[in-house]
Parts: structure tokens; C-alpha cells; sequence
């Protein structure tokens, strides 16, 4: 977090090149948000008018929240602002089941655990997230997880956002993404536990 | 008395703190006991934790080219 407030302090300042950084590092992250919000047409668009905003309001941006969290706000906020005029185009019907416990096989007929959890190496984030290899594995495993998994996770974990925030911006209810939320973790676990144990991704 | 099983699906519940009194005090004697599911739920935590600290890759984001539609008048 101390990277972030020297990023906003210089941008207080008036230094444009911070003002980059900020969009290299969470553009990709507003887009990804904005996908099942508006289709992909438009998640550009929506992050396109997240940052313009941003640039306006950033003055007033107290860091109360997480920088992620508060332009994942004003992204929902475009993104209704554009299905307004009638230009949604996704359709999350589907969205919200349950596909069941991804690690159902490793329990036997009681319910105890058959296959047990295995020690990991690297037991902090930040001991896991030094090595390279793996945050690249991290992102391509989030790109993998069913869409709906995927976009509970991004607005929970990498956006920061509350259940009650996310029900609303997916039409879904709170039961639902507790269970998308969980499923999704879980299938990042196996993902981190692998690497883990094997060493690669 | 919580089967492994069962445990592994509250999981998420709880390490974000989303349960009542009297699943809570099963929990807390289940994970007392099970060393197994103890390592299980923080694991699952510190997967929430690297998740929260992840970004994106922004390697093909150009923010030159945005900023300079952003300061472009609109039409
Ligand atoms: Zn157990």
C-alpha cells in the first residue's frame, strides 16, 4: 500500500507520470470488472470513463478505501450509466449455481479428509507472491475460472467491494456470491496448492 | 460434531467472519482437534490474501494513448 500512497501524493502534486502508473496498474483489473457489467464491447469504454472521472475526483479520494476499490465503485457506477440507455448486452441468467465442492474426491464416505492438505513451501502472500512464475500462474487460472466465479472473485478480492455491492451490480443475491465466492477460492487453492507441490504451474 | 467435510465448506464463511454463535463454537472445537482442517482454512486465507495483493497484467496497456483520449474534447 505505501507504493500506492506515493503514487497519489506525487499525483497531488501534479505529476503526470503517476497518473500512468495507476492506469498500467489497474486498467486491466477495470476491464475485467466491467465485462460481465456491460459486455465486452464496452468494458473499454466503461474503464475509459472510470479513469476520467477518476482524474477529476482524485483530489477528493481520501484513501479511506483501496484506490481498487474506490474506481471499482465509480466503474459500476459507468457501467449502470451505460445499460441505462439500453446497451446491455451480456446476459447472466446462468449465472450464480453451484458446480459443488471442487475437492469432493479427497474426502472419504464420513466426510474426513482421504487425500490430506499438503505443507506448502511458502506459507505468507508475500513469500508466495515473490516468485514471478507464480503470479503469472495466479492470473492465468483466474482467467479460467467459470465466469461467474471469476467476477465475484475479482470484485471481492482484487476490488475490495462488499457482498451487498456485488449482489447488486450482478442481479444475484448475497447466498449466491458467498457460494461463487467460495467455489472460486478453492479452486485458486488447488491452483496454489499445485505449484506447491509440483513447481510449476 | 462438523465432518471434514462439512468444514471445508464453511470454509470461506469462515475466515471472513460470516458465522452464527453456534457454528462458530463447532468450528472452533473442530479445528481444535483436526490439524488437518486447520491447515486447510489458513490456506484458504492466505489464497484470499494473494488474491487481494494480485494485479492484472497491464503489459499491453498503453496509458499514454488513454490519457490522451481523456484529454481529448469530446464529440
Ligand atoms: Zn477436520
Amino acid at each position: 500500500m505505501d507504493e500506492e500512497q506515493g503514487l497519489l501524493k506525487r499525483l497531488r502534486e501534479g505529476d503526470t507520470s503517476a497518473f500512468e502508473a495507476i492506469i498500467k496498474q489497474h486498467h486491466a483489473f477495470l476491464v475485467a470488472m466491467a465485462v460481465p457489467l456491460v459486455g465486452p464491447q464496452l468494458a473499454d469504454d466503461v474503464a475509459q470513463e472510470t479513469w476520467l472521472k477518476a482524474m477529476a475526483a482524485i483530489n477528493g479520494f481520501e484513501g479511506r478505501s483501496k484506490l481498487r476499490t474506490w474506481l471499482a465503485r465509480i466503474a459500476i457506477n459507468e457501467a449502470h450509466a451505460l445499460t441505462r440507455k439500453g446497451k446491455r448486452e451480456v446476459s447472466l441468467d446462468s449465472w450464480g449455481s453451484d458446480p459443488g465442492s471442487p475437492i469432493a474426491s479427497r474426502f472419504n464416505e464420513q466426510g474426513a479428509w482421504d487425500v490430506l492438505p499438503a505443507q506448502w513451501h511458502h506459507d505468507t502472500p508475500e513469500e508466495l507472491l515473490s516468485q514471478e512464475e507464480l503470479q503469472e500462474c495466479i492470473r492465468k487460472h483466474l482467467h479460467k475460472l467459470p465466469d461467474d466465479q471469476q467476477s465475484v472473485v475479482i470484485m471481492r478480492e482484487l476490488a475490495g467491494l462488499d457482498y451487498a455491492e456485488i449482489a447488486q451490480a450482478l442481479g444475484l443475491l448475497e447466498g449466491n456470491i458467498r457460494v461463487l465466492l467460495h467455489r472460486g477460492r478453492q479452486r485458486m487453492h488447488a491452483m496454489l496448492n499445485h505449484f506447491e507441490e509440483v513447481g510449476t504451474c | 460434531m462438523l465432518t471434514c467435510r462439512e468444514m471445508s465448506e464453511l470454509g470461506s464463511d469462515i475466515i471472513d467472519g460470516q458465522l452464527g454463535l453456534r457454528t462458530r463454537l463447532a468450528v472452533f472445537m473442530h479445528m481444535h482437534k483436526c490439524s488437518r482442517c486447520s491447515l486447510y482454512i489458513e490456506q484458504l486465507k492466505v489464497t484470499s490474501e494473494v488474491l487481494q495483493q494480485t494485479s492484472l497484467n497491464g503489459q499491453s496497456v498503453d496509458p499514454q494513448a488513454i490519457l490522451e483520449k481523456l484529454n481529448k474534447p469530446r464529440e
